[in-house]
């Protein structure tokens, strides 16, 4: 009888469990895809690009399949949730990659409800498609209906060679942007001090984003509808930014938006009429669909305002949200002169920037600093009276969130524990697109050891050029925003230029390796990011070789990039060949004439950069070079040139002065010395680059090239030894 | 002879025709309506419609009918009357944003099909923020600091010629203060600063130049904390720091609400700046 009724009570508790587990089959395969007109690869889950949506409740037991239908590995990390170490979906890190042809199976309590989404980990997937909404519902019913609104960057390009092209600095993205902020255009706008300052302060043409994308989504569309929704109603939009690097301003024509919670935690109410929604960051808000029969725009627009996608509200007859103009980019390039030292640090002239709160590049938004001019008409004294609203004051008044107007609606201290402070300065080179925390790849640093129950403070200076949304795994932690206890909680920090910003968490897990990292994506597999380890952490079952696993996740950045620039003219062959990562650089050079009185000349180097903001390098490596025709003449230091003929080994050291101008001081194993002096891609108009270079043997070069496609270019120039020549140019 | 030239030119004719056509591929042509005016109207809605080689339109004045020939397969009819909402005219598939319609010339202003968008949940969309209209209290420096902010909300604005009008009203009300009201403390202080407030005063008032103002309303925002230091009148004043201005020296001013608008750049730099001190009344 006992036993029967034992066996009855573990069948009830069984039946109790299993009711409770929720199962989802996912499978991942490759696909081609045609948003543009143009057929192009991209990665789909179930079918689908974005992958289904999947939906949990509290209390659940997720129970995911993965199954892997490529014959290359991938992966699935769930953001924001909090779930042990071992399914947390970093591959080789905390998770087992999923090899293709194989099934992985993901199992984890649901501990907690509100808007996350999954995404691939593996390499640059996620801009192939690879990413999901994930949301959890309380267990009460929902108090009104809802929507999910995931956003998401496409481009028809390979995303691999996107991330060649940024550490190449190659702008063919600007162009496509039209956002290259040549001379030609600065005086045009009367901005040609501005552009002179800006390269003076070695910087290249500033944006707000790097990558063109061809197309914007909501949901995998341009646009998508929600007709369901009634006249009055109020209804709960889950904004998901799934993009690799784009950043989204949302705005609504039907009027205020409530923001009722970010990154899936709660927060009191902020009413706003627009926001900015951070890559990978999660907002649900609460817009009201207005009392007449229409539908209305809810729409994100890219950052960098090249782009826009809309979900439309209701039904009927549809009201437009007025779109984003275009940015100033020479007052963001006036500001940034401002703020950045000749040395290449941010200052921020003690205005103790934090929390979103001064947005810079505000400067750039024409919405906000352009005063309405009356328009022409022929009675505008008469009206300038009565349309009093119309006259700039309009403006200041658009009400953007910022993170100190977040507030947690319960008390978010954290457990008493040890507080440790830790200290990050996010830095970065955006001419070699290298992103690090304290000037170190993830590679480069050791694991940050933490105990558990202790308190992690972090303060985070951004001194870089370009924000960072700053993800941390498994934890969520306390923006530090003036609210005090009610500090709202999150698990992405979106952090500006010149921001300085505190976070703060408990390390509440019981082990393993946590990623902390920047969230776009491009820059986290430059290594912009650390590891925060659990002390005393048992061995992952699903990383076998840990050393070797470790090294793999390594291997993400310390990877080299090729390019290439060869010129094919009527003069002869100059080229350059380029091997680099974030430290090092091979590189191959050649001036080849078409005959042999011409003769050759060809350089060889490997070289390493030295300093935080990488201006400065040496090299050593070797010089042939062979001319019939040159005779022997004295260089600037006396010395007896052999520019005739050479087979030297070298030395050298590059400095980049201010201008962009790299000075190159060489000394060969003979003892004789070169300084040359380079300056290449001047942006004279949108397509046109000058360059030059001149050195102490008193050979020098000039030449244009016009940009024709990503690849190719027109090219001219004279060079003292070679002659004067035109051709193409591959550029690669 | 006559047949001759009259075959010719209809030849020319059917040239010159089919060669403009002939720029469209795919050609798909619709009727829809937009709403609008006038002749003005008519070129502001083509020349949002037209796209070079895609899409040619054609809008009727009085029967208010766009007729657009596109390329179907580059575009189709709700992207091209998008563009043309964004311009400013409603179709009946999409209303403009109030914003464009606003902004279009007043002989343009047509009679929406769809009068007002009730807003659901926006408050006050109007509310006042211009200080000068508020009623004059019985509070002695009540007159001054409104005049202030006159003056500071005028830079904001870059508007000189509004600037110089509230520094001349500033001037009046620093004249008119009865310092026979005043506590003894403030007295002290009044008596120290009431010079330096006049001439700062008056020389904002007396030029339109807003760069000229500007450095006179940096001495006089100065001048005036010492003040609110002491007596803020009835409202919180938050006294606030532009780091730039004056070569990064910075400069100060004093406002109402904690939200940065900074009267030292205007526009350019309208959110640049912090707020150092909070002073109660």
């Amino acid at each position: 009888m006992k036993s029967l009724l034992s066996l009855f009570i573990a069948l009830f508790t069984l039946n109790a469990w299993s009711q409770n587990v929720k199962e989802y089959d996912l499978y991942v395969s490759d696909t081609i895809v045609n948003y543009t007109g143009k057929k192009v690869k991209g990665i789909a889950i179930n079918g689908s690009i974005p992958a289904p949506t999947l939906h949990f409740t509290e209390g659940d037991t997720a129970v995911i399949r993965v199954h892997n239908k490529m014959h290359h590995e991938t992966s699935i990390h769930w953001h924001g949730l909090l779930l042990p170490n071992e399914q947390d979906g970093v591959p080789y890190l905390t998770t087992a990659p999923i090899k293709g042809m194989s099934t992985h199976t993901y199992k984890f309590p649901i501990k907690q409800s509100g808007t996350y989404w999954y995404h691939s980990h593996t390499m640059l997937q996620e801009q192939n498609g690879m990413y999901g909404a994930f949301i959890i519902h309380k267990k009460e019913a929902a108090p009104m209906p809802e929507y999910t609104m995931l956003l998401s960057d496409w481009t028809d390009a390979n995303p691999h060679e996107i991330e060649r092209s940024l550490h190449k600095a190659n702008d063919w993205y600007a162009i496509k942007k039209g956002a290259t902020q040549n001379y030609a255009e600065a005086i045009g706008k009367g901005h040609f001090k501005t552009k002179l300052a800006n390269e003076w302060k070695r910087m290249h043409a500033m944006d707000v984003s790097d990558v063109y994308y061809e197309r914007f989504f909501v949901n995998g569309k341009t646009e998508d509808q929600a007709p369901q929704f009634k006249p009055g109603e109020k209804v709960r939009i889950r904004v998901i930014n799934g993009s690799a690097s784009t950043y989204f301003w949302i705005n609504y024509a039907g009027g205020k938006i409530d923001v009722v919670a970010s990154d899936g935690m709660d927060v009191q109410p902020v009413p706003v009429d627009r926001f900015i929604v951070g890559v990978s960051e999660t907002y649900d808000i609460i817009v009201t669909i207005p009392e007449k029969g229409n539908a209305f725009e809810l729409v994100a627009t890219a950052e960098d305002r090249t782009g826009q996608a809309s979900l439309w509200l209701g039904s009927g007859l549809k009201q437009l949200q007025q779109p984003l103009p275009k940015l100033k980019y020479f007052e963001g390039m006036k500001m940034m002169n401002d703020m950045m030292t000749v040395g290449g640090n941010m200052k921020d002239m003690g205005m103790n920037m934090s929390l979103q709160q001064m947005d810079m590049n505000a400067v750039m938004y024409p919405e906000i600093t352009e005063k309405k001019q009356p328009k022409k008409s022929a009675v505008i004294p008469e009206m300038s009276q009565h349309d009093h609203g119309q006259h700039g004051g309009a403006n200041p008044d658009i009400v953007t969130l910022n993170y100190a107007m977040l507030k947690s609606p319960v008390k978010t201290n954290l457990p008493d524990g040890p507080v440790r402070t830790l200290h990050f300065e996010l830095t970065g080179n955006m001419n070699r697109y290298v992103w690090t925390l304290n000037n170190k790849t993830i590679s480069e640093s050791d694991k940050v050891m933490i105990k558990k129950g202790e308190n992690i403070r972090i303060v985070i200076t951004n001194n870089s050029m370009m924000r960072h949304p700053m993800h941390l795994h498994g934890h969520f932690f306390r923006i530090l925003n003036g609210q005090g206890d009610y500090a709202p909680l999150k698990n992405v920090l979106d952090i500006m230029p010149m921001e300085t910003d505190t976070i703060e968490f408990h390390a509440s897990e019981e082990y393993g390796d946590w990623y902390f990292h920047c969230h776009i994506l491009y820059h986290m597999m430059a290594g912009m990011g650390r590891i925060f380890t659990y002390e005393n952490s048992p061995p992952n079952p699903q990383l076998p070789d840990p050393k070797k696993a470790l090294k793999m996740v390594y291997n993400d950045d310390r990877r080299y990039y090729f390019s290439a620039e060869v010129g094919l003219e009527s003069n002869g062959s100059d080229g350059e060949m380029r091997l680099e990562n974030t430290r090092n650089f091979f590189d191959v050079e050649w001036r080849l004439g078409l005959d042999k009185k011409s003769g050759y000349e060809t350089e060889a180097h490997f070289g390493r950069y030295l300093d935080k903001n990488q201006y400065l390098s040496v090299y050593t490596g070797f010089d042939f070079r062979y001319h019939n025709s040159l005779e022997r003449d004295k260089n600037l230091f006396g010395q007896m040139s052999t520019q005739d003929q050479r087979a030297v080994a070298c030395i050298g050291i590059i400095y980049q002065l201010p201008w962009l101008i790299n000075a190159d001081m060489r000394v060969d194993h003979e003892g004789k010395a070169r300084m040359q002096f380079t300056r290449k891609d001047i942006p004279v108009t949108e397509r046109l680059r000058l360059w030059g270079s001149w050195n102490t043997d008193f050979e020098y070069s000039v030449g244009s090239r016009y940009i024709l496609t990503k690849y190719w270019s027109l090219s001219a120039h004279y060079d003292s030894d070679m002659g004067l020549g035109g051709g193409l140019v591959l550029t690669y | 002879m006559k047949t001759f030239k009259n075959i010719f030119l209809a030849l020319v004719a059917t040239f010159f025709f089919t060669g403009c056509d002939a720029q469209i591929k795919n050609q798909k042509t619709e009727t829809v309506k937009v709403y609008g005016n006038c002749g003005m109207c008519k070129r502001t809605i083509e020349k949002a419609a037209n796209e070079k080689g895609l899409v040619k339109a054609n809008w009727n004045i009085d029967t208010d009918m766009l007729t657009v020939t596109y390329d179907q397969t580059k575009t189709n009819t709700d992207a091209i009357l998008k563009k043309v909402a964004y311009a400013g005219y409603d179709s009946d598939a999409f209303r403009a944003p109030d914003e464009a319609y606003k902004n279009l010339p007043e002989c343009c202003q047509y009679d929406r099909p769809v009068k007002e968008m009730a807003m659901a949940n926006n408050p006050s969309e109007h509310q006042d923020h211009n200080m000068t209209d508020m009623p004059q209290n019985s509070d002695v420096l009540s007159a001054v600091y409104t005049n202030y902010f006159g003056v500071k909300d005028a830079l904001i604005q870059s508007d000189g010629k509004t600037a110089a009008t509230k520094a001349a009203a500033l001037n009046k009300a620093i004249t008119a203060v009865p310092m026979d009201k005043l506590k003894p403390e403030q007295h002290t202080i009044w008596m120290k600063i009431q010079n330096d407030l006049k001439t700062a005063a008056k020389h904002i008032a007396e030029t339109n130049d807003i760069k000229h103002q500007r450095d006179h309303f940096a001495s006089l925002s100065e001048s005036l904390y010492t003040l609110a230091k002491s007596e803020t009148g009835r409202n919180t004043i938050y006294y606030q720091k532009c780091p730039m201005y004056n070569d990064g020296k910075g400069a100060f001013w004093l406002s109402q609400e904690n939200t940065i608008k900074n009267p030292y750049y205007g526009s350019a730099m309208l959110t640049c700046g912090s707020t150092v001190e909070t002073l109660k009344p």
